[in-house]
């Protein structure tokens, strides 16, 4: 009897070994090939970031910070009015020098 | 009788400063606070609120400049000439403001900061003809030939505003056309701090102008009393 269920059990395993070595996750080799990937990966990348640079292109490739021009384009507007009144105020001042100029002149020749 | 002109013409210029300033303010707090902020291109597109009035009071100063210099060509009264000058100037400035604030637009919507376009290459040309317009007046003391050359160059300056305007219509391009043309229009708040801001830009136009042409026109006289004392 007890050589019979050791035939069984052995028959059994015997029956089933190959099924759970089929069905068993091969982990070890995948993620022994992952790695190497990576590290050729890794690799490579750092051979490009040392090769080239490469510029941004488009909108969607960079974030164009829209505050920041608006506030220039604001800027921008109340500079030059600012600047075009300081041009006319020296404009101004410049006629008004060369008017006294002109006044002395004439009443220093109306004295003579 | 001069006195009595000159003091009303004082009070006008008042009237106008003050109104202008006031829609300023007015037409600040429309943009941003009453108008919304735009769905695609976010904040950035509230320079559309002082660029497009701009292009406006570009198209003024030019306008009276073309206008000031025909009136010096067929009358040569030194009054047109300072009105030419005048606008000269003020349309430059304010081109030179679309110039500089469409780029800074463009560059979060179209992503480029320049690109040839028609309407803006026209635009550029008309300040590169204006700009050499005041080139011309600023060697020294303009004279005669000077000034009868820089008013033709203002009139040829003229013929590209309705090619500036017409531009995004006639031709292919990509600047937007949201209040001309076929365009999709804006919302309501939008248009209402668009209409202030043409109205306040309307004024400034108006009183830089007609301050320039002020100080242009005592400049002459000035000239004239300095050419009179030298050869009494």
């Amino acid at each position: 009897m007890r050589a019979l269920i050791a035939a069984i059990l052995l028959g059994c395993t015997m029956f089933l070994t190959p099924i759970a070595v089929a069905e068993t996750p091969t982990d070890a080799p995948d993620a022994a090939a992952r790695g190497s990937e990576e590290e050729a990966a890794a690799q490579d990348a750092a051979e490009e970031r040392a090769a080239q640079f490469v510029g941004v292109r488009g909108p969607e490739a960079e974030s164009v910070p829209g505050g920041a021009l608006l506030l220039g384009a604001y800027a921008i507007v109340w500079l030059l009015l600012f600047l075009f009144l300081m041009r006319m105020r020296g404009l101004q001042r410049q006629t008004a020098d060369e008017l006294e100029r002109l006044s002395l002149e004439i009443r220093a020749s109306g004295d003579r | 009788m001069s006195n009595t002109r000159q003091s009303g013409s004082s009070t006008v210029w008042s009237l106008v400063l003050f109104a202008t300033l006031a829609l300023f303010a007015a037409t600040l707090y429309a943009i941003f606070i009453y108008a919304p902020v735009e769905q695609q291109m976010g904040i950035v597109q509230k320079i559309f609120y002082f660029h497009v009035p701009s292009a406006y009071a570009m198209y003024i100063g030019f306008g009276v400049s073309a206008v000031g210099s025909a009136g010096y060509l067929l009358k040569r009264d030194a009054r047109w000439d300072a009105v030419g000058v005048a606008g000269a100037e003020v349309g430059t400035l304010f081109c030179l403001i679309v110039l500089l604030t469409g780029p800074l637009w463009a560059r979060k919507a179209w992503g480029v900061w320049w690109t040839w376009d028609p309407r803006l290459t026209t635009t550029l040309l008309a300040g590169m003809i204006f700009a050499a317009y005041l080139a011309l007046r600023s060697m020294g003391n303009a004279g005669e030939v000077e000034k009868r050359f820089a008013a033709g160059l203002a009139l040829f300056g003229l013929v590209d505003l309705p090619l500036i305007h017409y531009s995004v219509q006639r031709w292919r391009g990509v600047h937007p056309t949201v209040i001309t043309g076929k365009g999709g229009g804006l919302e309501s708040e939008m248009y209402w701090a668009l209409g202030l801001s043409f109205i306040a830009f309307t004024g400034l136009a108006v009183l830089l102008i007609w301050a320039r042409a002020s100080i242009e026109r005592q400049r002459e006289e000035t000239a004239q009393l300095r050419f009179e004392l030298m050869h009494r």
